[in-house]
């Protein structure tokens, strides 16, 4: 699969995101992020590309997109599934997840459908255990999955009809998401709601029985 | 026990008390505790620390128990504080367990190759595993692989299985080279050394990696596989590639050069070297001359024996004598080199000499003879590194003298240094300097030194290059006079400056004595034995003075000594020169295009089979041991005694010990020097719109002779490029990727263009790289008008 050519237009929006700190080189990651919203991927060129306009060399570059495993050197198909396989998630049903997941597509850990509609991750804890098992789309969240409504989700986006976020976001690709969250607002930030009630729970209890954190040792 | 002088310790001498072992002991704030433990003598296991990075506690070997904390910590990272008790691994068994643990993780995924490793034998991973590791491994389950080599660059290799992740390499190509070009990627388990895609490590300090690397995981293309650590005998050297004067362990075995590491000297390139005196001595096997030649009666070469060739050659000298000179490069020793400037005046009676195979003036001999030869009180390494100012004069200090680059990088990152280059633009050496360009036309630099602001006590160094552009060095001498700061001449090989004391000039006898005052010559007469009148009282004629002088018919023989017609000022007419004249001695290591124009062309021994001395830069001398004996190679030295002794005279020179006396005979010269140089800078003159100024120097990979033979080290040169600024480039319709051609009336250069950000109307190309051999095509210096095209012309 051939992956896009970063253009001098893309170079000039990654000049806006480096010019937004007062260190440029920390524009770093959302200029991996920009790039991978651009190519699918964080390519060879992709690397240059970031080192030329961050005045690194390209192994700097290459020593950050190589740690963080949102970075990918391969190219990912339209949209990026994630499904939480940490010990909550994994417990309340994402292992069964997982494994409808693969074996529906037919594909593994990182890999890409061949129709390049896919890409599926096993991902690490989103800190949202209370609403498990989770997944993402292009990293909207789907709270409290089941194989039922993955094969739903699946069909969805294979046909391209809408798909939501389940807590509001309209999916669309994970380019977008990339674009997103490389820092160029698309807008729909009010779109999701930061949290439901099962997530503020614990926050109205403690706030009912006036409890704080202890102060002591490890505590600053 | 009171530890001063620590090489990281801060500079205050505020000490405080702590205790290590039981041991009491006062220390300098800041010092290490690792640091502080080996001063009295007790050495923590380590890997990651290296006295001259910064602490990263990369690998935990050093894991010692500090009283008050909870775990073991990393003594390598952790300075002593007032009242602080350390206990390491000779009297706590939580840090001999805590060294113990590390050691059997950093085994787990080690391949255990020692039989096959080049660092088996001489390797920390391996010696410390005894020490501090246990005897059997618990492991076992399948270790990860990799495939390996990994190639970083055609000349440095990785074996990622070996490797413990210290970060030396990476930190080493960070803080020190400032060529960050290989890094740790992935992560966790799979964490590995590696470079971006092709993007090679082609950083001219990278094999430094390779010696601090505590393991085998790095190892050069060059050496891999060629020989065992214990089956090497290794001799400390001096570097004979430039002026900087490395020290080097030159490691042989059955009488072949192996493999050369950086020896450590403080004063001089501390822990480093460059890549070219590490890995360039391919030359010592390649094109060697082993037997003495004469030219037969039907004008052809044969092998001669040595009294023969000898008597040849004194016969042939006896017959042009009062037409004779010597011409030598910039490659000799000191001892040499006297031996040379000695013989043309006792044996030849002459006073023409000259060491400048390089582009050269009489400005330039009486900048030498007045302010360089003989001067005791020169800039030193220590003295750069504590500088405030620096400026750079025509010298490119990454590619004509590495070591210079390194002290003064290493200064700037301390805090304390600002460099200000007169130059074309700022090269990637100069942007590692932090420097700051005064975007300068060759033939102009003069005009800007004199007009910028320059702090007192500053510090100039002064490029071999400064030569070639009229009035130059007689402005820098007067700025530096008036500013006083101090300045330095920086010549490019590392024969020059000792060419330069021991008066292998036209004007100049050993030890900065002008050959135009009686008593200096009278001097340098008693300790020659020979009388007054023997040695000519009128300097005599320099390089480009001795080619026209032979191209006239004015001289019939030329002694060529240690030089390359290719290095010349101008090839072409040193060709002519030697075809004019009746009779050629040719002298030298290595054959070349000169030899086979010789009537007698006489072997010489190359550094490694003789002793000698070079002196670097800084007007230090480097004196060095012979390392491989058995060639009975001669030195010049030695073979200009016999042609001395043919001739009947008394020349005295046959061995080393000789050479030396001698030389400390003639003392310290305290009379008259030089003239200061007074010349008038050349105006430039207008010029047309495809007309524009060359700029060139070599770059330090490059086609110099010396380096042939080694295509490992040659991968990593940069490619030929000619830079052109914007404005200057759109002038004549080009733009970055155009093929351009440079010419004038000899010939022409085609290069890739770059258009940077430079001065206009000057286009820089590389001295002698593989498509740019500005001599050999142009016959040109920097600072001549050329005439630059689109396209191959
Ligand atoms: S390659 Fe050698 S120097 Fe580099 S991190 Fe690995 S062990 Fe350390
Ligand atoms: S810097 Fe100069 S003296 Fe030192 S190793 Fe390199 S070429 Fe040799
Ligand atoms: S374990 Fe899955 S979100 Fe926390
Ligand atoms: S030597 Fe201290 S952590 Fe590596």
């Amino acid at each position: 699969m051939s992956v896009k050519e970063i253009t001098a237009e893309h170079i000039e929006e990654l000049e806006v995101l480096a010019a937004k700190y007062p260190v440029r080189r920390s524009a770093l990651l959302p200029m991996l992020h920009y790039v991978q919203s651009v190519q699918g991927m964080v390519s060879p060129k992709g690397i240059q590309t970031c080192a030329t306009v961050l005045d690194l060399t390209p192994a700097e570059v290459a020593a950050v997109a190589t740690f963080y495993t949102m970075f990918k050197r391969f190219p990912m198909g339209k949209h990026h599934i994630g499904v939480c396989i940490n010990t909550l998630c994994a417990l309340l049903g994402g292992d069964d997840l997982w494994k409808e997941l693969t074996e529906t597509l037919g594909i593994g850990h990182d890999e890409t459908t061949s129709d390049s509609m896919f890409t599926i991750e096993r991902i690490e804890c989103q800190a949202a255990c209370t609403v498990a098992p989770v997944m993402t789309v292009n990293w909207e969240f789907m709270d409290s999955m089941d194989p039922a409504k993955l094969k739903e989700l699946i069909e969805k986006l294979k046909t391209g009809a809408p798909v939501q976020s389940t807590r509001g976001t309209l999916i669309t690709s994970i380019s977008d998401s990339e674009r997103l969250l490389a820092g160029f607002n698309d807008g729909k930030v009010n779109d999701s709601p930061d949290a439901d009630d099962s997530m503020l729970a614990g926050l109205r209890v403690a706030k009912e029985r006036n409890m704080t954190a202890p102060i002591g040792k490890g505590v600053r | 026990m009171t530890l001063t002088s620590d090489n990281k310790a801060t500079n205050t001498q505020e000490l405080i008390t702590a205790t290590i072992d039981g041991i009491q002991m006062q220390v300098p704030k800041g010092t290490l505790i690792i640091r502080a433990a080996e001063k009295m003598g007790t050495f923590v296991p380590r890997f990651c620390d290296h006295p001259s990075l910064a602490p990263v506690a990369a690998c935990r070997m050093c894991l010692v128990e500090i009283e008050g904390m909870p775990k073991p910590q990393p003594s390598c990272a952790i300075p002593l504080t007032e009242g602080m008790v350390v206990k390491t691994q000779m009297t706590s068994k939580v840090a001999e367990d805590a060294q113990a643990g590390v050691m059997e993780f950093l085994l787990i995924n080690h391949p255990l190759d020692c039989p096959v490793c080049d660092k088996g034998g001489e390797c920390p991973l391996q010696n410390q595993a005894m020490t501090a590791g246990r005897t059997e491994s618990r492991f076992e389950i399948e270790k990860r692989t990799f495939p390996k080599p990994l190639e970083l660059s055609t000349e440095i290799l990785l074996d990622r299985e070996r490797c413990v992740e210290c970060a030396r390499c990476t930190r080493f190509s960070e803080e020190i080279a400032g060529d960050p070009f290989i890094e740790l990627l992935e992560r966790g388990a799979k964490q590995q050394v590696g470079i971006a895609t092709d993007e090679p490590f082609n950083s001219y300090f990278s094999g430094n990696t390779v010696q601090i690397c505590p393991v085998g995981a790095l190892t050069s293309s060059a050496y891999r596989f060629r020989s065992r650590p214990f089956d090497l005998v290794s001799v400390k050297t001096t570097c004979e590639h430039c002026a900087a004067g490395c020290s080097l362990r030159t490691d042989y075995r059955r009488e072949t050069v192996m493999r050369r590491l950086a020896w450590e000297d403080p004063e001089v390139n501390e822990d480093w070297n460059c890549d070219k005196g590490r890995f360039a001595f391919g030359y010592l096997k390649t094109n060697r001359l082993t037997q003495p030649k004469v030219r037969n009666l039907d004008g052809n070469q044969i092998d001669a024996l040595w009294p023969d060739a000898v008597d040849i050659a004194a016969a042939g000298l006896a017959n042009a004598q009062g037409k004779v000179a010597v011409l030598l490069g910039g490659r000799l020793t000191l001892e040499d080199a006297y031996a040379y400037s000695k013989f043309a005046r006792v044996a030849l009676g002459t006073n023409n000499i000259d060491f400048r195979n390089r582009d050269h003036s009489e400005e330039e001999q009486q900048f030498l003879g007045s302010a360089v030869a003989g001067n005791h009180n020169s800039v030193t390494y220590k003295e750069l590194e504590n500088a405030q100012n620096v400026i750079l004069v025509s010298f490119e200090p990454e590619e004509e003298s590495p070591i210079i680059f390194l002290r003064l990088r290493k200064a700037m990152q301390k805090g304390n240094l600002k460099v200000t280059a007169i130059a074309p633009y700022l090269s990637k050496g100069l942007e590692k300097l932090n420097a700051e360009v005064v975007a300068t036309k060759p033939g102009e630099e003069g005009k800007v030194l004199s007009g910028i602001d320059i702090v007192e006590n500053s510090i100039i160094l002064i490029g071999e290059r400064a030569a070639a552009i009229p009035g130059l060095l007689s402005v820098a001498l007067e700025v530096s006079n008036k500013t006083q700061s101090k300045i330095s001449w920086i010549p490019r090989r590392a024969g020059e400056r000792g060419a330069l004391e021991a008066g292998a000039l036209p004007a100049l006898l050993p030890g900065a004595r002008p050959v135009a005052d009686a008593s200096a010559r009278s001097e340098v007469a008693k300790v020659w034995g020979v009388s007054n009148s023997k040695i000519p009282s009128e300097p005599g004629l320099d390089h480009s003075q001795i080619i026209k002088a032979a191209i006239n018919g004015e001289l019939k023989a030329l002694i060529i000594a240690g030089l390359d017609v290719l290095d010349a000022p101008d090839p072409k007419l040193f060709s002519e020169a030697i075809n004019a004249v009746d009779f050629v001695i040719t002298i030298g290591v290595q054959e070349n295009s000169l030899t086979r124009y010789a009537n007698v062309s006489l072997p010489v021994a190359p550094v490694t089979e003789k002793s000698g001395t070079f002196i670097n830069w800084e007007g230090r001398p480097r004196p060095f041991g012979k390392a491989i004996g058995s060639t009975n190679a001669l030195t010049d030295a030695r073979v200009l005694s016999m042609i001395a002794e043919s001739m009947d005279l008394d020349f005295g020179l046959q061995i080393i010990e000789d050479l030396r006396m001698e030389l400390s005979e003639l003392g310290i010269w305290n009379g008259s020097k030089l003239e200061k140089p007074q010349f008038e800078s050349k105006e430039i003159v207008d010029f047309k719109n495809d007309n524009v100024i060359l700029s060139t120097w070599h770059q330090l990979l490059d086609e110099g002779a010396m380096q042939v033979g080694e295509e490992h080290l040659a991968g990593t040169q940069k490619s030929s490029v000619a830079y052109l600024s914007e404005e200057t480039a759109k002038q004549n319709n080009l733009t970055t990727g155009d093929l351009v051609t440079v010419l004038n009336t000899r010939g022409s250069i085609t290069l890739p263009l770059e258009i940077i950000e430079m001065v206009n109307k000057v286009i820089w190309i590389p001295f002698n790289s593989k498509d740019s051999k500005v001599k050999q095509s142009l016959g040109a210096k920097e600072g001549d008008i050329m005439l630059i095209e689109k396209g191959k012309v």
